[in-house]
């Protein structure tokens, strides 16, 4: 368990995380979301204590990290920044990361296995690849068999295959009573992952919720309908809090009333449908209204977002 | 899919084997070990060394004249620790880059999230360079000193290992690079960087017993004896670079502050610095 109270890192005048409270619970995986700069690698860094918090705490298991006798199997961390001496072996970092804690060499040759570094864990670090460098990172993290799992951007740069080890892994070490903590910002990995999540904005938490509450949340369900008569099933549907878009010439996305409302409203019209689905959002368009007023390094000039919605109204200006 | 409220799950309980100043050693060890600077480093001092030896040796022209029997433990002493002169360079460097490497690479992160106290890492890694740089120190004095053997057998000078006027500049030699090289390693990281720390320790070892002695002005010639390099030398006795000024003891004290100031201002700022 990971309890941060008031945590807050201040650089110069610039406040990178401001006073920032959360628990992160063993026993599933928590995601970690959040644009870039919103403090996510300072948070974590000052969980295994890197960087000194400038006011505030943060404990793991009920102690801070350098305080347990045993911090890389308590712990086990991958910065999103390189970590590794670029001129010694996969093999040598490894087993010189396992002394310090009398870590036996067959755990080092464990977790190469498990990483499947075998090939190269003999070779110098500065010739690997990005993903090659990811693996060795996440042999690091499991050579203590730790507790905690602490991972920053681990699927970055792995092949598909290693994605989908990361989240084998990772949802295995959870399911064993391990906390895990992991940042991506691979919305579509983060939510097959991730059981819970905790969304940084600006160095504040804008969000500490259940995946499925997060999206229900944030976004409105959407009702696709499939029917020759569009215009006639649009005209059912004039209402503020009703908003419908027509997509084809037989297509309509309908937010605001319930897939069983609408078959029932269209039977009752006489008016016959080939499709009615329910649409869950994805996490990705829930994290995009989460935090779209907390972007720190916005890219210029976007155009207007192409699915810009239209009230029943517009749209039957539209087909008329 | 439905959503099944998930079994409460026991927290994994941790095992095993924790940290210990014995597994940093270790640790630090195989760090020193498994990278090439310090093969290449370490070479280069017993090679210097060994070739300077034979060189000076074997240049050695008495014109004939007589040595006493208690001058030629000194005669014999003076090629096999002449090396340390450039040696004192060489593991500078190495010394410098046994930290300043690890900041580069960001290898310092993966050593503080495994060493979180800092400190115990500094003083393994402080421990480690010096037990290393002493054997090689020594491997490399004692060589020159076999190296000159021969040559100087040839000339009517002979010495045993067991006479202490030989004896112990070899031991001083080791022991004066071991300690130039923690020194530098406090230097290293204080500046984090290996430009910078190279730059640094080579001009207080190098430059600043020139720099003092080129000024002239009295006060700062009082202060030569108590630079670094010149203390350093004068305490195994390798003649020609200062005058005679302390005792043995004195200089080994002097050389003994300049590591402990560098291995204090290095804590401090590891303690406090962000990694």
């Amino acid at each position: 368990m990971i309890q941060a109270q008031s945590l807050t890192k201040r650089y110069g005048s610039k406040t990178a995380v401001d006073a920032v409270d959360f628990t992160v619970q063993p026993g599933r995986v928590t995601g970690f979301l959040g644009p870039n700069g919103a403090g996510k690698s300072t948070t974590m860094r000052m969980i295994v204590g890197l960087d000194r918090p400038t006011h505030g705490s943060v404990t793991v298991n009920g102690k801070q990290y350098r305080e347990h006798k045993a911090p890389l199997r308590e712990v086990g961390v991958l910065l999103d920044a390189k970590a590794i001496h670029t001129g010694r072996s996969a093999y040598n970092h490894l087993l010189a990361m396992a002394a310090t804690h009398s870590i036996p060499a067959s755990r080092v040759k464990e977790v190469i296995e498990l990483t499947g570094l075998d090939s190269v864990a003999r070779k110098r670090v500065g010739g690997f690849s990005l993903g090659m460098g990811q693996r060795l990172g996440i042999a690091a993290a499991l050579l203590g068999d730790p507790a905690t799992l602490i991972l920053d951007e681990p699927v970055n740069g792995l092949d598909p295959e290693g994605v989908q080890w990361v989240r084998h892994l990772v949802r295995h070490l959870a399911a064993e009573g391990r906390t895990i903590l992991l940042s991506s910002h691979l919305m579509s990995e983060m939510a097959v992952t991730a059981d819970h999540l905790i969304v940084l904005g600006r160095g504040r938490v804008i969000a500490d919720a259940p995946v499925a509450e997060l999206i229900g949340a944030a976004t409105r369900k959407t009702v696709r309908v499939r029917t020759p008569y569009a215009p006639e099933l649009a005209a059912l549907f004039q209402s503020a809090d009703i908003t419908v878009t027509r997509t084809e010439a037989d297509l309509l996305e309908i937010v605001g009333v319930t897939a069983a409302d609408i078959g029932n409203q269209a039977a009752r019209a006489g008016i016959a449908l080939h499709e009615l689905t329910p649409v869950s959002a994805s996490l990705e368009e829930a994290y995009m209204a989460l935090t779209q007023n907390d972007v720190e390094y916005r890219t210029g000039g976007t155009p207007d977002d192409p699915a810009a919605e239209h009230s029943a109204a517009d749209l039957q200006e539209s087909v008329r | 899919m439905t959503t099944i409220a998930p079994a409460p799950v026991r927290a994994f309980v941790p095992s095993g084997s924790g940290l210990s100043f014995g597994g940093e050693l270790r640790s630090e060890w195989i760090k020193l070990r498994t990278v090439r600077s310090t093969i290449w480093s370490y070479a280069t001092v017993i090679v210097i060394s060994l070739g300077m030896s034979a060189l000076m040796s074997a240049a050695l022209d008495l014109g004939g004249r007589e040595i006493s029997a208690a001058e030629q433990a000194t005669f014999l002493s003076q090629p096999a620790i002449f090396g340390v002169f450039f040696g004192q360079l060489v593991v500078a460097v190495l010394g410098v880059l046994a930290v300043s490497g690890e900041y580069s690479t960001g290898m310092i992160r993966s050593s503080i999230t495994a060493v979180p106290r800092r400190l115990p890492m500094l003083a393994a890694k402080a421990v480690v360079l010096f037990l290393c740089t002493f054997v090689v120190g020594l491997i490399s004095t004692v060589g020159s000193y076999l190296m000159a053997v021969p040559f100087l057998a040839g000339k009517g000078i002979t010495a045993s290992l067991a006479n202490p006027d030989l004896l112990l500049p070899l031991l001083g030699g080791a022991l004066y690079l071991a300690l130039v090289a923690v020194f530098a390693l406090g230097v290293g990281a204080m500046l984090r960087s290996s430009a910078g720390g190279i730059a640094a320790s080579l001009g207080i070892l190098l430059l600043l017993p020139i720099v003092l002695s080129m000024i002239p002005a009295q006060w700062l010639a009082d202060l030569l004896p108590y630079l670094i390099s010149n203390a350093g030398l004068a305490f195994f006795g390798l003649n020609g670079f200062t005058s005679a000024s302390f005792e043995t003891w004195q200089n080994i004290l002097i050389v003994l502050g300049w590591v402990a100031v560098s291995l204090a201002g290095a804590a401090v700022l590891l303690k406090r610095r962000d990694a």
